[in-house]
């Protein structure tokens, strides 16, 4: 009996469910206490009222966003390097929180508009960037899944995230600059950094830390499913090579 | 403490829905890609041990 | 330096000599870029007072289909013959081989537009009789040859080669339509470089960028 087969019964490497175990934790604890700062203490908007308390959820989406992006690269970056597979496990993982959490930044962004602006879409910079963004993390996924090879993939997926996020400011600013040119007719109270009180920044920069834990967490729990998956695949391969 | 009297006669029309909409989307998403990684998880170990279990009722190779 | 421009010279000639002989290339993505600007011209409702507004954005909207479209077609038939491997086991460096397709796209896709831009000149009532405006056609399609190419050489392996190409290109290309299209605007209107605003050189800094990145990382795309 081999020792290989008893290394598949243990789970998977041993320090990482409680590392998960812990983000989940604090993640929880921080969401409760960053829900309550958002209700109750975070002041009212004199001009905008309740419904900006919607900023607090999807500003700090955005930022973690952008910031998925940028583990993309530099996991992209070493696994180009490197060629060792942790780069690329990191690099996918994000990539795919990363979706996730762009998703919730344009869907929140959207419902931010329609009240704010009157307009469920408008061809604001930062709009239209998280916009690029989205389709470039797409792009990053469909061509890991559509190439010939899992180490084709990984290495395809890799030069998507190296340019995609090289592009991103390029993006930012030819849209800054073309709306200077091109201003829009915006309806409604102005949603343009209402003067921060200092509350309000506090409970901004809280809930950001709290997604930020909650990104650390989820990008965990992928690269965990991500492990999960390649054990089953050395037990199918080691099944397989027996005649079963 | 939130007064909910006071509630409507702050906001410049009735805006609460998008605000309600923006959390509850921000939940389903959320737990949503959560739950679903955790289902391929658990199905995926399940398998795992349903193959260890034929693996080691194979002898082994030459 | 010497090195480099050899192996490039070779690849390029290689390639247009293929596509002189046969055409087809050539001629099908000018047709494409002609339907193009009929079918935006109509789905944008061009009457004759806003043409002036619109040209710019329709003419960069069928270079970058017409790019795609040239790019696709060029990879899928070197696919098919294997033309790739053959070079890939020669001693030629990767950046020359890099830089070679992306030369050979640029020429091919300067070849098409300058059979287009006189067309597009009169259908879209524009005067296409500006440096600028050959300027800023020359670095749009240089980014769009240049990333195009390495796009190209992942997407023709992968399974959807269609719309892997397009799907990768325009997000990361956007910048360069936009100030393509803005250049353009002033070019036709008689600007000089000063009144092209910021718009040129954002596509230099692309172009340039990307003329660094893209021979690197294709070598890892290409090797075995």
């Amino acid at each position: 009996m081999a020792n290989t087969q008893s290394i598949e019964r243990s789970g998977g490497a041993g320090a990482f469910p409680s590392v998960k175990t812990i983000l989940a934790l604090i993640t929880g604890v921080m969401m409760l206490v960053d829900l309550y700062f958002i209700f109750m203490v975070a002041p009212t908007d004199s001009v905008l009222g309740h419904v900006q308390r919607v900023f607090y959820f999807h500003v700090p989406i955005a930022i973690v966003s952008f910031l998925a992006f940028f583990v993309v690269f530099i996991g992209s970056l070493g696994f180009l390097i490197r060629r060792t597979p942790k780069w690329d496990a990191v690099a996918h993982a994000s990539a795919e929180v990363g979706v996730v959490f762009v998703t919730l930044a344009l869907l929140t962004g959207i419902i931010w508009a329609r009240p704010i602006w009157n307009t469920w879409w408008t061809w604001e910079p930062r709009l239209t960037t998280t916009m690029i963004l989205w389709l470039i993390y797409v792009a990053y996924l469909m061509v890991r899944s559509y190439a010939p090879s899992q180490s084709k993939g990984a290495i395809y997926a890799a030069v998507v995230g190296i340019i995609g996020f090289v592009d991103v400011p390029i993006v930012y600013y030819s849209v800054v600059w073309w709306r200077s040119i091109h201003p829009s007719p915006v309806v409604g109270p102005f949603a343009q950094a209402d003067a921060l009180d200092g509350t309000m920044a506090l409970v901004l920069l809280f809930s950001l830390i709290t997604f930020l834990f909650f990104f650390a967490y989820m990008v965990a729990e992928r690269m965990e499913l991500r492990s999960t998956e390649e054990a089953l695949g050395r037990i199918r391969f080691t099944l397989r090579r027996r005649g079963r | 403490m939130l007064d909910f009297i006071l509630l409507s006669s702050h906001l410049p029309s009735s805006n609460l829905p998008y605000l309600f909409a923006a959390f509850a989307v921000s939940w389903v998403v959320l737990f949503g890609y959560l739950f679903y990684v955790n289902r391929r998880q658990h199905e995926m170990k399940k398998e795992i041990a349903r193959l260890q279990n034929v693996l080691d009722q194979t002898p082994e190779e030459e | 330096m010497n090195g480099l421009l050899g192996p490039i010279m070779v690849i390029v000639w290689k390639d247009v000599l293929l596509e002189l002989r046969s055409r087809d290339l050539v001629v099908s993505v000018v047709v494409f870029g002609l339907l193009v600007v009929v079918v935006f011209n109509f789905a944008l409702n061009n009457t004759p007072g806003r043409s002036e507004e619109l040209a710019p954005g329709i003419l960069w909207a069928a270079f970058a289909f017409a790019a795609i479209l040239s790019m696709n077609r060029a990879f899928v038939r070197d696919q098919e013959q294997g033309g790739l491997e053959g070079l890939l086991i020669s001693p030629v460096s990767r950046d020359a081989i890099f830089l070679g397709k992306a030369f050979t796209s640029l020429i091919f896709m300067l070849l098409v537009e300058a059979a287009l831009l006189p067309i597009y000149a009169v259908m879209l009532d524009f005067s296409a009789l500006s440096w600028y405006l050959m300027l800023t056609i020359f670095l749009g399609t240089l980014g769009f040859a240049v990333v195009g190419t390495l796009f190209s050489a992942m997407a023709v392996q992968t399974r959807s080669r269609e719309i892997m190409l397009p799907v990768l290109f325009f997000p990361v290309l956007l910048p360069v339509i936009i100030a393509a299209v803005e250049a353009t605007t002033r070019a036709v209107g008689g600007e000089t470089f000063i009144g092209l605003g910021r718009w040129l050189p954002l596509i230099g800094v692309f172009d340039a960028l990307f003329l660094v990145i893209c021979p690197w990382v294709f070598s890892f795309v290409v090797e075995e």
